[in-house]
């Protein structure tokens, strides 16, 4: 109980500290800063544009996951979870050769006239990169949990196979969907490390509290710092509200599918 | 109708083998078998869900085998119904036709009068979570046979049904029959076989064991798990041996049965039907006749009139008639005897 506490407090504590260390006047001021409105603005647009735009490669991919047996798939899900152990400024540095002017994402992008590397499509791709795993894992897991059974009735009365995963699959997964969503949408937010390697500017939330604690100083990083958490929090906290309405109809049919 | 010809599936450790049935159109089939026996399996494959590793499935002359799910017109109402959570009583129903594009008014249309077949029209706009077990079925019901099956396939239909509302959908699974459907129906309870079935088949480690109509199949069981399904119950392990031309067959408990035309084995399971029996207090004349002597130890009343149990070493079970068990005034614990021709002894190996 002691210990479970202290955890806890460890986890509250540098936080509180930050804001209790953050004067009022300084954090109006920070407030007002457009430097660091358009950063935040940034990381959150990026993220969940990034979230979105993978989201449809990435939810189908954990239904064949969940539901499919093939060649190789255990290595397959390896891959997946790399990022997550991976050092995320190596990840950056192995994307970078991946998308710089003479990598094969960065040709293609040469072509179509922009430079991925500081650009906000850099930055998402650098942010996906280290967050999608999780809502692949996410999505899968709740594939996973759809009683196969329904699945097969739904075939049985006529659906073709992908009416059956927009009308049974997709429904009855959705919860876990949307946590991975989010889960996913939060660590493309709080990127750092894979980010600053392929784009310094335009300046993400992270990067700029980075930047603002290495030229000027903790007391200087610290309100931008407090003002990036409290609207991530706030936009983790909508979000949750949002996904927890369908919560209520999907913990019933857990309950009688099990 | 429905033929399938030497259908092979191997799923892991078990397997279905040289599965070979015939049901013509609008027949009531009961596939009898315990859980693990193959049944589902094989309604999975009959119904496209899984393809034989060999083998034809034909139905109405049009080899299915490899045919889509969706293209077979065979309708499967699972044990567990499988009607989908997220949508209402209404929204299953009408799903198959709303898969189908079919316009809203037709489908409002049709799923009503399936709702009133069903005679559930009363629950449409309510969510499927709350309903019993019962309302479920009839819902999983209507929601595959709006599809106008050819053929509809029942798994365990009845397993979760408290009695009064098996009695009911018994009913009307019958009405359904009579009006034409053919039906195959997967249980492991003879009880349903005997009260619905035209014909009956009975599954055993992935293999039809025997198959036929009701009464061949219950008053001809062709092994031991056959004759445990017809509710046989005098059954003895026999130690059989041959001398001087008389075969008879002994009981661990000393019962001696006198066997005609039977190969001397050794241990064989023997069973007399009950209704062979002929009960009297005085010994019979007829020496042919296997006759046992023992003790009247219990009377009960059955569906059948009285059961008798007659303990002579082993227990013998035995049907009578009320109006006999009156004449004869038995009592429990009264000196019997048990006549019976050897002809009527089934002998199993």
């Amino acid at each position: 109980m002691i210990l479970s506490s202290l955890v806890l407090l460890f986890i509250l504590a540098p936080l509180a500290g930050m804001f209790i260390h953050t004067g009022g006047a300084q954090f109006l001021e920070t407030i007002k800063d457009k430097e660091v409105h358009d950063s935040v603005w940034l990381t959150l647009w990026v993220s969940f544009a990034a979230t979105f735009f993978f989201a449809a490669g990435a939810v189908p991919l954990a239904w064949l996951l969940a539901r499919r047996k093939f060649p190789l798939k255990d290595i397959i899900q390896g891959i997946i979870d790399l990022p997550v152990v991976l050092p995320h400024t190596a990840a950056g540095i192995a994307l970078l050769g991946f998308i710089s002017r003479d990598g094969f994402l960065g040709k293609a992008a040469g072509l179509a006239g922009f430079d991925l590397v500081n650009h906000p499509a850099g930055i998402a791709l650098a942010m996906a990169f280290v967050s999608v795993p999780f809502l692949i894992n996410a999505a899968r897991d709740g594939f996973a949990a759809v009683p196969e059974r329904l699945e097969k009735a739904a075939l049985n009365l006529g659906a073709s196979q992908s009416k059956v995963f927009f009308t049974i699959s997709l429904p009855l997964a959705w919860r876990s969907i949307t946590t991975g969503f989010i889960m996913m949408f939060a660590r493309g937010m709080s990127e750092f490390g894979a980010v600053v390697i392929i784009a310094y500017h335009p300046m993400v939330a992270p990067v700029l509290i980075y930047e603002r604690f290495s030229s000027y100083g903790l007391d200087y990083a610290r309100p931008a710092s407090v003002f990036f958490i409290l609207v991530a929090l706030l936009f983790f906290i909508v979000l949750r509200l949002l996904s927890s309405k369908k919560k209520v109809k999907q913990i019933t049919i857990d309950a009688e599918t099990d | 109708m429905l033929k399938l010809t030497d259908i092979n599936r191997r799923l892991g450790s078990f397997a279905l083998k040289d599965i070979n049935m015939e049901i013509p159109e609008g027949q009531y089939y009961v596939l009898l078998g315990r859980s693990g026996a193959g049944k589902t399996q094989l309604l999975e494959l009959i119904a496209g869900l899984g393809h034989p590793d060999s083998g034809s499935i034909v139905l109405d002359n049009v080899d299915i085998t490899r045919q889509r799910i969706q293209d077979r017109k065979v309708g499967i109402v699972f044990q567990d119904y499988a009607v989908f959570p997220h949508m209402t009583v209404f929204g299953n129903i009408a799903y198959p036709l709303k898969v189908r594009n079919i316009d809203k008014k037709s489908i409002s249309e049709r799923v009503e009068k399936a709702a009133i077949a069903m005679n559930i029209r009363h629950i449409l706009e309510r969510d499927t979570e709350k309903l019993s077990g019962g309302e479920l079925q009839r819902v999983a019901l209507a929601r595959t046979l709006i599809t106008s099956p050819r053929l509809l396939l029942l798994d365990e239909p009845f397993s979760s049904l408290d009695t009064s509302l098996k009695d009911d959908l018994k009913r009307l699974l019958r009405n359904l029959n009579k009006s034409g459907q053919t039906i195959i129906h997967v249980t492991h309870d003879y009880g349903d076989a005997i009260s619905l079935a035209n014909r009956v088949g009975v599954i055993h480690n992935g293999t039809i064991i025997q198959e036929g109509s009701v009464d061949d199949v219950f008053k001809n069981p062709s092994n031991r798990f056959v004759a445990r399904y017809a509710g046989i119950r005098n059954f003895f392990k026999v130690e059989v041996s041959g001398e001087n031309g008389l075969v008879t067959g002994v009981t661990k408990h000393n019962v001696r049965f006198k066997l005609e035309g039977q190969t001397p084995g050794k241990d064989a399971l023997l069973i007399v039907k009950s209704e062979a029996i002929t009960l009297s207090k005085e010994k019979p004349a007829d020496r042919d006749l296997n006759i046992i002597q023992g003790k009247t130890s219990e009377i009960i009343r059955s569906e059948f009139g009285m059961e008798i149990t007659v303990d002579a070493g082993d227990l013998f079970y035995i049907n009578v008639p009320v109006q006999f068990f009156e004449n004869h005034r038995l009592s429990e614990g009264e000196e019997v005897w048990m006549s019976f021709s050897s002809k009527s002894i089934i002998l199993l190996n």
